[in-house]
């Protein structure tokens, strides 16, 4: 009977089972490292600040979290400009803006919430509405907006061009967020590495501060690859149970 | 052929988009209340204009007698605490204001030499606060390293805006 060779949703995904590849498990092991290495220098070899004494150490996570949300934002953009650009209009490049932009807000949370207790041990409050730490704010509610009209439903290609028109227009606010400081007076210092003849860290710091965005931005790669995967692999379930759905009722008119 | 309707279990698909549909639809409200909410809070704030210390009575937007956000550094040796109330200097530019602020200790990393913000209103001369934020540096530097590099640095930071 012609229904004993229809692939199924389940099957669709049991014929890939699994987001790993030989590069991926590379990528996560040097994640492992990585982060090893940030515990390593981040709580024990970088030195306590003259003012701030240990609670400098949240800098290692604050700055290294936003690093990894600025670059996966960007990239949630340029992926969405490549799937709009003429007649690309990939799927693929859909999925990597999707699964980089749920990356970016959760990364974008942290940063909250590293700066929030920092906050409170430097400022003496968990949040004050200073430019930098409202733009930012409003930056992660835009993106959590993103996410959630990826979720209004139509087809595939309708999610990927309204998604890609709103990813465009909020990569706009990373120089916002990053300017914030010097276009409003407010709370939130300056950056410290403004470039490379201007920096006020410590020698251990930098390094540490160093480590910490390799070993996120190692982290982000991993999780982008498995997400986009899992992202592809959902895309296929709603396929092939359309497929499926379709090809039961022609085999339903043909007895 | 068969055209009853199909049984529950295979219209759990479409019934499980319209969930996530509905969700992503009740998720989209949240955040449009969110940025309102978040865009309002940061513009009710800046009513109370932000003004260094050398800027009060001198600047528009900066009179004595409103409210205001004031920046400076704080003086060394002038921190006191008597009954719950903190006084202090706040110098900016080589001009100082005496500060009083009811509500105990600022917390955070409240010291001489230190910048800060204060919210309060400025009434004959002194500065009333009741908030204090302390506003450090983007410069890190190891603690205890050489005392006497740690003191050139509390110098410079107590000097820096005299």
């Amino acid at each position: 009977m012609a229904t004993t060779d229809i692939e199924t949703p389940a099957t669709a995904v049991g014929a890939r089972a699994g987001t790993g590849t030989l590069f991926t498990r590379f990528v996560g092991l040097a994640t492992i490292v990585g982060m090893a290495a940030l515990g390593v220098f981040g709580l024990l070899l970088s030195p306590p600040d003259v003012q701030q004494s240990d609670s400098v150490r949240i800098l290692y996570i604050h700055v290294g979290t936003v690093w990894v949300a600025y670059v996966a934002f960007a990239f949630t953009a340029l992926a969405s400009a490549a799937y709009l650009w003429k007649r690309t209009t990939s799927l693929a490049w859909d999925r990597f803006a999707g699964a980089s932009a749920e990356i970016g807000v959760l990364f974008m949370a942290l940063t909250l919430v590293a700066g929030s207790l920092w906050g409170r041990l430097s400022w003496g409050k968990f949040w004050v509405w200073d430019a930098r730490v409202t733009s930012t704010a409003f930056m992660f509610v835009t993106y959590v907006g993103y996410l959630a009209v990826r979720g209004l439903g139509g087809s595939h290609h309708q999610r990927a061009r309204r998604s890609a028109v709103v990813a465009l227009l909020a990569v706009l606010e990373i120089p916002l967020v990053h300017f914030s400081v010097k276009l409003w007076r407010g709370l939130h210092q300056d950056s410290s590495v403004a470039d490379r003849t201007n920096v006020n860290l410590h020698g251990l710091m930098l390094f540490s501060l160093f480590i910490s965005v390799i070993a996120f931005t190692l982290l982000y790669v991993w999780l982008l690859m498995h997400r986009q995967r899992v992202l592809a692999m959902q895309d296929a379930i709603d396929n092939t149970g359309l497929d499926y759905a379709l090809r039961q009722r022609r085999d339903e008119g043909d007895l | 052929m068969d055209l009853t309707p199909r049984p529950a279990s295979e219209a759990a698909a479409p019934k499980a988009r319209n969930r996530r549909k509905m969700l992503s639809v009740g998720l989209l409200l949240f955040v449009l209340l969110a940025g309102i909410l978040v865009v309002s809070k940061f513009l009710t704030q800046s009513l109370d204009y932000y003004c260094n210390v050398d800027e009060v009575g001198q600047k528009d937007g900066c009179e004595a007698g409103r409210r205001l956000r004031i920046q400076g550094v704080v003086d060394k040796g002038s921190i006191t605490t008597d009954n719950g109330v903190t006084s202090f200097n706040l110098t900016f530019n080589k001009v100082t204001v005496p500060v009083v602020y009811d509500s105990g200790e600022p917390g955070g990393l409240f010291q001489q030499c230190i910048p800060v913000v204060v919210h309060g209103v400025m009434k004959s001369g002194t500065f009333e606060g009741d908030d204090v934020e302390v506003k450090h540096s983007n410069e890190y530097d190891e603690k205890n390293k050489n005392r006497v590099a740690t003191a050139d640095a509390e110098a410079a930071a107590c000097s820096q805006s005299k």
